[in-house]
């Protein structure tokens, strides 16, 4: 399997304090990580600069095989914008446009096909979701799955390579954030390779592998490997045992 | 425990409290400042004519009169109170030689006609910046404060008479007040001796002039007596003013200062108003999870809304207290011109009153403005506040259908929608780039207009090179004769009309019997502008000016009966026209009244093309002598308007730069408000691929359409309200102008002036929007 994202010592510092030191992880295409720790352990942080959304302050992290880590805002945007897909603990769609221009406009913005075909893309998107019967709402007028869902949608509409979470399911309720979490899947044996950041120990049992961080270094990592539905259980008491040896 | 809330909302808020706080400021100093200016102009003025009693009607007679018969007439005018013939002594401004401590210079390039004068007793009196009547003693003198300003003169500095071969020095010891002459509009004026010297002088240097000047129960009374007055065939070898216009051509320009000022002002507040409403909207926007909090521990409304009010109050009261004492201390700087033109420096207990009301207002007004705010939070329902966290505005409908556009690059898309579909989102910026077009633009078109050439075809005159005029006197007819001869005889000369002043009777609106000064000629009314109507023919037709035009109650295309010689005669009024020579009461016909006497012969000439006017001018009006006045057109048009354009030339340049700061300061302001409360959205953007390029692309397109709606809404309106508001104030004035069509510099008006102001609105949002490199956008991704 080939390399899609690879980190290299990463650290980052704020002003004084070390958020993050020596990092090192490689991701295979079309893998499932899932990033755990306290809170204030540097998750966000390491997300945001893995997928350039921040500049680390050592270190360097390779995308597709490209150094990626000291590309400027411009460069670095196209690659955010064609290659990558980014799902926020609250959704963020822009508060001025309907569902379904807030999915629509990053793959216009793209460019790769026509506007129309990027038109049924969202549709699928949209099916495959179950927010079809929103899809022309206001943002404010639906619920928070659907917010959240809308959200996802919009992450692939460029299909990207690999899709980032900060906490998806942090403000959902807990048979949302199973559907949430199906449709994750259900990308990733796809193909996208996914990262997520998650505070839950149910979210996190779907990944292929949990990364656990403390005090801004890799602290441990756990295998689980392919998500399949029949070993769920055992799957999770792996996981929460393994996550109390940890302290967590 | 109020108090405390206060203070720490103060510090928590900083940024926000304090654009709050400055927006209340801005709208105190101007109320305040714009209350001082206004109530010092006209107590001022008021004050200076109390006390100095210019005449209510003044005719100007150059050559011998007798006094007695003078008497004798005003002695048996009813309603006379008083009358008085000053002697004045007529000097050239050559003959005024001014030697400062640095410098020694010459009045000779004065447009202004100088006469040397002593002080009245009673009436009439030249006053100091105190307004109190002057005395001077021998070797003193006074000068005119318009001469003043011109030459850059200082107390003590000595000025030499040089005439006749008699030459005399005197120092300054005051400037003065002239509540006649006060302006450049006013073609003389006067410099004032000591009764010793003035007496010394008189029959020496110069030839004497007379003002006779009278004064009625009523100021109205002064056309009456004009005209009875006219028929009595006394002196008139001269300018025959009432006092109106006395009073209009020393104070109409600052008092269209003063009115352009507080038009400005006004609309300033109405800015400083939004920005009020808009920053406290942000700020309440920002607490409403407070406010929702608030609510959800049971809080009643009335509670909540008493806790902000309070807030408000404190904020407003130290802003319009700050704002009022700032505004006390720059007034007299703003006064400066004011007190300068019509002296007494003290500020008057009026404006002082007064602008204590109108701060109060303003306080008023705000806090007004908060309750109605404030009981927009009873509808917020604690759902809304906290979980959803709606804001106070009506929910915004959302346009769907950004999926739908074929071409449109996303940037755009993002930010014409914007614009298009949440236009009330930016009604602050659109209104004050739409003000600042208006307030930049109508000062700009009235200035162009009073520069313009044609100009002058508005105003009663024809456009022609070199004006000639022979008033009344013994020499008229010689004169006339000198004229025609040398005019026949100057090769220069391309082409020539003479008009000639008569006078007949018509009955005004009351039925009595006025005068009627028509200038007839072959091409009489030819080349003026008309309201209504058209140029007189030949045969009985006679053009009358808009001023005449009321006080006969007719209009254009019906019939006047004329008095000439007491024969009664009908004519046709064949147009109306607006004129401000004569004091606006002119009427022109091509019919010749040949059984008439002249009263004054004009001649507009016009030269070869490569001849220089002023040359010319100078040359006849030497052949010609001292009973002719030799214009050239260029000159009179300056001397009449000069001061006009000078002052408004400094309210274009004032306005504009008011105009230009007034956009940048409110687009600043508010697209920092816009940034911090768009910062998450902003974030978001960044993070699924826009980058801080694109951005500052989206909010450059935004600010760009609503400076480009302002501008072009400004435009329709100047346009179309412009000449309106010009010419109603100008009709006001009763100059006898009613109606003035701007005459407008394309290239200034759509382009120059649109141009500036949108780079100027484009450079501050992309300079603004560079400020997001220096926020962490990530940082902000879950706020
Ligand atoms: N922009 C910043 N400037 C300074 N310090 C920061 C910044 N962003 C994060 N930090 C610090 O870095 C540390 C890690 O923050 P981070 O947000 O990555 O934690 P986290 O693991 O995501 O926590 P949580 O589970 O609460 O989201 C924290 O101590 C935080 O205060
Ligand atoms: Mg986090």
């Amino acid at each position: 399997m080939k390399t899609l994202l690879d980190v290299q010592n990463l650290g980052k510092r704020f002003e004084g304090t070390q958020v993050l030191n020596d990092i090192n992880i490689k991701v295979t295409e079309g893998e499932f990580i899932a990033i755990m720790g306290q809170s204030g352990s540097g998750k966000s942080t390491l997300l945001y600069n893995i997928s350039g959304m921040d500049r680390p302050t050592s270190g360097m992290v390779l995308f597709g095989g490209k150094i990626i880590s000291k590309l400027d805002d411009k460069k670095m945007s196209e690659i955010r914008l064609k290659q990558m897909g980014f799902i926020f603990q609250h959704s963020h769609l822009l508060k001025n446009l309907s569902i379904r221009d807030n999915i629509v406009f990053p793959g216009f913005k793209a460019g790769r096909y026509p506007r129309d075909k990027i038109n049924q893309m969202a549709d699928a998107l949209m099916e495959k979701t179950g927010i079809s019967n929103v899809a022309d709402h206001d943002i404010k007028k639906v619920s928070g799955g659907q917010l959240q869902r809308a959200g996802i949608c919009r992450s692939l509409i460029n299909q990207p390579k690999i899709l980032f979470a900060d906490e998806p399911t942090g403000a959902l309720n807990s048979s949302t954030t199973k559907d949430v979490m199906n449709i994750i899947n259900k990308v990733n044996t796809e193909g996208t390779t996914v990262i997520i950041v998650t505070h839950d120990a149910k979210v996190a049992a779907r990944a292929d592998r949990v990364v656990f961080l403390m005090d801004g270094t890799i602290h441990d990592q756990l295998k689980l490997g392919k998500y399949g539905g029949e070993n769920e259980l055992s799957r999770e008491k792996r996981l929460s045992g393994w996550l109390e040896k940890q302290g967590f | 425990m109020k108090w405390m809330l206060v203070k720490n909302d103060l510090k928590r808020n900083k940024v926000i409290n304090f654009a709050l706080f400055l927006f209340m400021f801005f709208s105190a100093v101007l109320a305040v400042s714009s209350i001082i200016m206004a109530t010092q102009t006209f107590t001022s003025i008021s004050n200076l004519y109390q006390t100095a009693q210019p005449p209510h009607f003044l005719q100007m007679h150059k050559g011998e009169i007798n006094q007695e018969e003078i008497d004798e007439f005003m002695s048996d005018y009813d309603d006379l109170t008083y009358w008085q013939t000053n002697t004045t002594i007529a000097v050239y401004g050559e003959s005024l030689t001014v030697v400062s401590d640095n410098r020694t210079y010459n009045l000779s390039n004065s447009q202004l006609d100088i006469a040397l004068v002593k002080q009245n007793e009673t009436r009439d009196l030249l006053l100091n910046s105190s307004h109190e009547k002057i005395a001077l003693e021998e070797g003193e003198i006074g000068i005119p404060v318009l001469l003043k300003e011109t030459y850059g003169m200082e107390i003590g500095d000595h000025v030499r008479l040089t005439s006749n071969g008699v030459s005399k020095e005197f120092v300054i010891k005051e400037f003065i007040l002239d509540s006649m002459m006060n302006s450049t509009m006013a073609s003389s004026t006067r410099i004032l001796l000591s009764d010793e010297e003035f007496n010394m002088l008189e029959g020496q240097v110069g030839e004497n002039e007379y003002l006779i000047e009278a004064y009625f129960t009523e100021t109205s009374e002064a056309s009456n007596f004009q005209t009875a007055y006219e028929n009595a065939e006394l002196p008139q070898d001269g300018q025959t003013i009432t006092y109106t216009i006395i009073f209009l051509l020393s104070a109409l320009t600052d008092i269209m200062t003063v009115f352009v000022l507080l038009l400005v002002s006004v609309l300033l507040i109405i800015v400083s108003f939004i920005c009020v409403k808009y920053t406290m909207i942000t700020t309440l926007e920002e607490e409403i999870s407070e406010i929702g909090t608030m609510k959800a521990i049971g809080l009643p409304f009335s509670e909540i809304r008493d806790l902000y009010l309070y807030k408000y109050r404190a904020l407003a009261a130290a802003s319009v207290m700050g704002g009022y004492l700032l505004a006390l201390l720059i007034s007299s700087l703003l006064t400066k011109h004011i007190t300068a033109t019509f002296g007494n420096n003290r500020t008057d207990p009026l404006a002082i009153v007064l602008s204590l009301i109108g701060a109060f207002l303003v306080y008023l007004l705000i806090i007004y403005y908060c309750k109605k705010l404030l009981n927009k939070m009873k509808k917020v329902t604690v759902v809304d506040a906290l979980v959803q966290r709606k804001g106070f505005e009506k929910d915004q409908r959302i346009k769907n259908g950004l999926y739908q556009s074929k071409k449109l690059p996303v940037n755009w898309l993002i930010g014409l929608r914007e614009v298009f579909f949440q236009f009330k989102n930016w009604i602050i910026v659109f209104t004050v780039v739409l003000i600042a077009v208006v307030m930049i633009l109508i000062p700009v078109n009235l200035m162009n207009t009073l520069e313009a050439p044609e100009f002058i075809t508005y105003m009663g005159s024809s456009e022609e090179d070199i004006l000639i005029e022979i008033e009344n006197g013994e020499k008229l007819a010689i004169s006339y004769e000198n004229v025609k001869k040398v005019l026949e005889n100057d090769g220069t000369v391309q082409h020539y009309n003479e008009f000639r002043r008569v006078r007949v009777q018509t009955t005004d609106t009351e039925k009595e019997r006025i005068n009627l000064t028509v200038d007839n000629g072959v091409n009489s009314g030819a080349e003026l502008q008309y309201l209504s109507g058209k140029a007189p023919g030949a045969g009985n037709e006679i053009a009358l000016s808009y001023l005449n035009a009321e006080k006969v109650g007719k209009g254009a295309g019906e019939q006047i009966l004329l008095y000439v010689n007491d024969n009664p005669q009908q004519f046709i009024i064949s147009g109306i026209y607006q004129d401000v020579t004569s004091g606006g009461y002119t009427a022109k016909a091509q019919y010749n009244f040949s059984e008439l006497t002249a009263e004054k012969y004009t001649f507009s000439v016009n030269l070869h093309d490569q001849v220089d006017e002023r040359d010319k001018a100078n040359e006849w009006s030497r052949i010609l002598g001292g009973a002719v006045t030799v214009h050239p057109m260029e000159e009179f048009i300056n001397q009449t308007l000069g001061g006009v354009v000078k002052q408004l030339r400094m309210i274009v340049l004032a306005s504009s730069i008011i105009g230009i700061c007034l956009t940048i300061l409110i687009t600043v302001m508010f697209l920092k408000l816009r940034l911090a409360k768009d910062f998450s959205e902003i974030a978001a953007l960044n993070a699924i691929g826009f980058s801080e390029v694109d951005i500052r692309q989206q909010y450059l397109i935004k600010t760009g359409a609503v400076a480009m709606t302002g501008i072009l809404a400004g435009i329709v309106i100047t346009d179309v309200l412009g000449e309106r508001i010009v010419s109603s104030l100008l009709s006001l004035s009763g100059l006898g102008i009613n109606k003035v069509a701007f005459i407008s510099n394309p290239f200034i008006e759509y382009i120059i002036c649109p141009g500036l102001l949108l780079v100027l609105i484009l450079l501050v949002t992309w300079m603004v929007m560079k400020t997001i490199q220096n926020y962490n956008l990530i940082s902000n991704i879950n706020k």
